[in-house]
């Protein structure tokens, strides 16, 4: 019979607020199989953890539960405990009594006490049944594939290359530079972008590590961390690369001006997005970088620029923020004041949003220094009148309707996820959020990770943002990658469906059910195998197997019905 | 490369992602902190925008993981005192700060701060709650060790009275004799992530400059929201402990504001006030939050989601500057504009809290002269080229991160935390020194 000790953790009055934690521990304490329990203010603390190693120690424990908040916080955290006194971690297992029990049932003491009681002793019956595991562990191949070549994806490459790893570098286009490449400058220093760019392209075409595949596509993905198989697609041909990890770069559209008909939307020739806009302004763009309106070539005189078009506007746009539009509107308002004097140029705008260093005191200078002037408020129509473009819009800090004649009128469209980007979601099987882009693992503390092992995301693709950040997320990427690379093997969470070969039909219904590809009929014994790498454990297999032959470790059908009847009351 | 280790300068949650992810790339690193414990700013706030995660929970497996690797050395206590060398070979001398607590002995039992008889203001609380003289500014301090405050220590300042926490301490490690102590690490590259501090409200003095006690800065309001701060989570007001049930936000505190306070906006204000006004919503269900901003600026994912919440959830939006705030009758009265009714705008408050500009943290100036690296016309310091070197100082192997270069939110400077690590871990690898 196992020795469980219990560790009730208070976490400050998050838990202790709400549930008579001395309670729980006196009830527990004659509960089968308890042979130790203990409450106290913060079991993450050092001095907690101290606490657990020592009662292992003394009271000659094999098995731990640890009353606490979710194990997606702490559980590691508790198994690396346990397993620096000598306990195999797997022995150790989280009851989630903070946001399951205590923060859910604020207002009945009595009722999250029992609860709690319930819960923990479901986990005991748990541990007792639980087998000690050791972790999976698999060759690594120590080459990264990068998937887009705009900024944030050459950083990318250059970051892991630099610390001497492989790195293929698939770009859909056939250039590399993405979106920056079609910049005229930067905003803040005017700095020219073709320039800042070729050095970084050059730096990734002489580097010896870096492999460039143009007008490639990411075809098909098999694998996983630290082994993925790759097809790309390269004018026609498929080739297979194997690769440890992934980093995403796939960047940003812009939102379609056709959709925002109130701006006549992509009909008239004198109203362009910001990044025509920016062609124009280019010295390699079409008009050599000369301000001229598309309709008859003449330097427009009034230039309306229109913020947010499309976005913060969830009727008819998206409902984000496109976070660019402020700097790069101001930049671009700025160049045109350069280029023409005597011109105006209004900005129509919701809030100036400018995030970053230096970016307050450059909209200021487009304010002072080149007289542009500001509106606030939101422009209702666009439409064409006498060889001008008509717009009528708000000025709500006087309160008055605006009208303004326009020679040409930019708008700030919103950014999107680039076209592609759901498909390559679904071969990555990474996640993607309401808006298209996808979706990094934690909003806060892993920007740059998505919830799939081994793929890394970078710029844009994740969410709006300008060219430092994305610089920063492809290095932090790379970061990722090579921490991983550090590695000797792959660790593999041992919690893995298992086949009980007596049990089974071979009847292929678990390989149908697998999201990760994790199954397959054996060839020749004609019964279910489970790829041990691939499995997540997520148990959809258990559920779909007829007979029962399913099964997975430390998830055992007598150890899920032990819980249930403890979570009844016994 | 001659020393294949690192030294990250600053524990907040920059640093302790640069740290974690060169150790985790198999290389050794010295984190020098200057508080006793690790965990930054992070540490004293309440909930995180925008999804609400307690901030705590979500720091401490992080700073629990720093505290366990077996790559990394805490170096707590402790600050930079020169750097001489050259990347790939710094040489770094690290001044510890007396603790008078043997932290070799110490077992972290926490009987000393309960049996230690004297209580002053808590600079963690920001003034609001105290702590004992001996302390760890968390119960979930990592390292869980406390310190003794030399200066408002009874055995210190009164000929060896009191002395509580020797006599109680189980294992004898209280050491009124100790001494600090200056050692030299060698290492190979180094990434600066000291962070910020909040603007004086004693500057502002339009806003009472700091005399009012229910005048207070977002930090303070942060350690009223957190479960862990001096009123459990509870929102009351300095002054007499009442519920406030009106209270006023006032953004751009000092920001955007180049005659009384700084030039440049810090960038995460609009968003955190989103949060307290709401969390405040979710405490006080009769209360109301009155929010004064110039531009409403959620530029992160989700961000704009967030603050429309606010506002459909009764957070009043008021666009324009306070003028003015001062004492009557008990209440703190707010005189401001509402640029979009082109009115003026009175209200009795019971509670303000300004959201005070960002500044490079205390010792920026002075770090940045033994690094030899540049600081920018604000004081942060300054990077190799703003779009596309924006993590390396200029300064071959020393890199930046989080706010100490400029302000930004959690998810900026996790990312600049790696984008650092990415370097160094570049630099490491090289097979010959340059």
């Amino acid at each position: 019979m196992r020795r469980v000790g219990i560790f009730i953790c208070h976490c400050g009055r998050n838990i202790a607020g709400t549930i008579d934690v001395e309670r729980v521990r006196e009830a527990l304490r004659s509960y089968p199989g308890v042979v130790y329990s203990l409450d106290y203010l913060y079991m993450c603390s050092d001095p907690g953890q101290e606490l657990i190693k020592e009662a292992i120690a003394k009271r000659d424990l094999d098995g731990v539960v640890v009353a606490a908040c979710s194990p997606a916080m702490h559980e590691i955290t508790f198994r690396r405990t346990v397993a620096a006194a000598g306990l195999n971690p797997y022995l150790c297992e989280v009851a989630n009594i903070r946001e399951q029990c205590s923060w859910v049932h604020r207002a009945d003491i009595e009722r999250a006490t029992l609860k709690a009681t319930q819960m923990i002793e479901a986990i005991v019956e748990k541990v007792r049944h639980d087998e000690p595991l050791l972790p999976l562990a698999m060759p690594m191949v120590r080459r990264a594939l990068v998937i887009g070549g705009g900024i944030a994806g050459l950083q990318a490459a250059l970051d892991i290359a630099a610390a001497g790893y492989e790195v293929i570098l698939v770009e859909r286009e056939e250039r590399l530079g993405g979106r920056m490449a079609q910049l005229s400058a930067t905003y803040m220093n005017f700095d020219s972008t073709v320039d800042l760019l070729r050095e970084k392209i050059e730096r990734v075409t002489r580097n010896p590590h870096i492999t460039i595949l143009i007008r490639a596509q990411v075809e098909e993905l098999s694998g996983h961390l630290g082994d993925f198989k790759v097809k790309v697609r390269q004018q026609g041909n498929d080739e297979e690369y194997e690769v440890g990890a992934i980093v995403v770069a796939t960047g940003y559209d812009l939102y379609p001006m056709e959709r925002l008909r109130e701006y006549g939307g992509g009909r008239y020739p004198d109203l362009i997005d910001g990044l025509e806009f920016e062609r124009m302004l280019s010295p390699t763009g079409p008009t050599g970088g000369e301000v001229r309106r598309p309709s008859d070539g003449r330097v427009p005189q009034e230039v309306v620029f229109i913020q947010c078009a499309g976005s913060r506007d969830p009727e008819r746009g998206v409902s984000y923020c496109s976070k660019i539009c402020c700097m790069y509107t101001a930049k671009q308002a700025m160049i045109y004041k350069r280029q023409v004097p005597q011109g105006q140029a209004y900005i129509f705008y919701i809030d100036i949003r400018a995030l970053g260093k230096g970016y307050e005191e450059f909209t200021q200078r487009a304010m002072e220094e080149h007289q542009v002037l500001y509106l606030r408020g939101k422009v209702s129509k666009v439409f064409p009148q006498d060889g001008k473009m008509i717009v009528w819009g708000a000025d709500t800090l006087s309160g008055k309707r605006v009208e303004v004649a326009a020679d040409l009128v930019v708008l700030a469209t919103p950014m999107v996820a680039s076209a592609g980007t759901f498909e390559l979601a679904q071969k990555l099987r990474v996640a993607t959020d309401e808006h298209g882009f996808f979706s990094e693992a934690h909003p806060k503390l892993r920007p740059v990770e998505s919830l799939t092992a081994g793929v890394y995301l970078a710029g844009a693709c994740q969410a709006p943002k300008d060219i430092p950040e994305a610089v920063a997320q492809g290095s932090a990427a790379a970061a990722k990658v090579l921490s991983l690379f550090s590695q000797e093997k792959i660790t593999h969470d041992p919690i893995v469906a298992t086949v009980e070969s007596e049990l089974c039909a071979g009847c292929g219904l678990c390989v149908e059910v697998c999201p990760y590809a994790a199954r397959e009929i054996h060839p020749l014994t004609k019964i279910s195998v489970v790829k041990e790498v691939l499995c997540q454990g997520c148990g959809v297999c258990l559920v779909a197997c007829p007979n029962k032959a399913s099964h997975l470790l430390n998830f055992a059908p007598a150890q899920m019905m032990a819980m249930i009847e403890a979570l009844e009351g016994g | 490369m001659s020393k294949r280790r690192a030294m990250v300068i600053g524990g907040g949650i920059s640093g302790i992602q640069a740290a974690l992810d060169i150790a985790n790339s198999g290389y050794e690193v010295v984190l020098v902190e200057r508080l006793p414990s690790i965990g930054g700013h992070m540490a004293q706030l309440s909930e995180t925008f925008p999804t609400l995660d307690c901030s705590q929970c979500i720091l401490t497996p992080r700073t629990v993981e720093v505290g366990h690797h077996e790559k990394i050395r805490l170096a707590t206590y402790s600050e930079v005192e020169e750097v001489r060398g050259d990347f790939g070979d710094f040489k770094v001398k690290v001044r510890r700060k007396p603790a008078y607590v043997d932290w070799e002995r110490c077992t972290g039992c926490g009987l000393c701060q309960e049996k230690c008889p004297w209580r002053v203001a808590s600079d963690f609380e920001r003034g609001l709650g105290k702590r004992k003289v001996i302390y760890t500014l968390s119960p979930q301090a990592v390292p869980n060790k406390p310190v003794i405050d030399r200066e408002h220590c009874v055995y210190f300042q009164k000929e060896s009275r009191c002395g509580a926490c020797a006599k109680f301490c189980p294992v004898e490690a209280i050491d009124f004799q100790q001494e600090e102590e200056v050692w030299e690490e060698e290492v190979g590259a180094i990434v600066v992530a000291t962070g910020y501090d909040l603007y004086p409200m004693e500057r502002l003095r339009e806003y009472g400059g700091g005399r009012y006690p229910n005048v207070i800065d977002s930090l303070q309001f942060e350690r009223l929201l957190s479960a862990s701060g001096p009123t459990g989570g509870e929102i009351r007001r300095p002054s007499d402990g009442a519920v406030p049930k009106e209270v006023v936000f006032v953004q751009c505190a000092g920001s955007r504001e180049p005659e009384r306070g700084v030039a440049y906006c810090s960038q995460i204000c609009c968003m955190y006030t989103a949060k307290q006004a709401l969390l405040y919503k979710h405490k006080v269900h009769d209360g109301q939050a009155y929010v004064f901003y110039i531009d409403i600026r959620a530029g992160g994912k989700g961000y704009e989601e967030f603050v429309q919440r606010a506002m459909e959830e009764g957070v009043l939006y008021l666009q324009g500057k306070v003028a003015k705030i001062f004492p009557q009758d008990g209440k703190a009265m707010v005189w401001g504009a509402d640029s979009l009714s082109g009115k003026r705008v009175e209200i009795a408050a019971d509670l303000v809290v300004l959201a005070t500009a960002i500044l490079p943290s205390q010792g920026t100036g002075d770090l940045r002269e033994k690094l030899g690296i540049k600081i920018d016309e604000s004081g942060f310091y300054e990077e190799a080229h703003p779009q596309l070197r924006p993590v390396e100082s200029g300064v071959p192997g020393i890199y930046l991160a989080g706010a100490g270069q400029g302000p930004k939110d959690i998810p900026e400077a996790v990312a600049q935390g790696s984008a650092a690590a990415a370097k160094v871990v570049a630099l490491l690898a090289r097979e010959v020194s340059p």
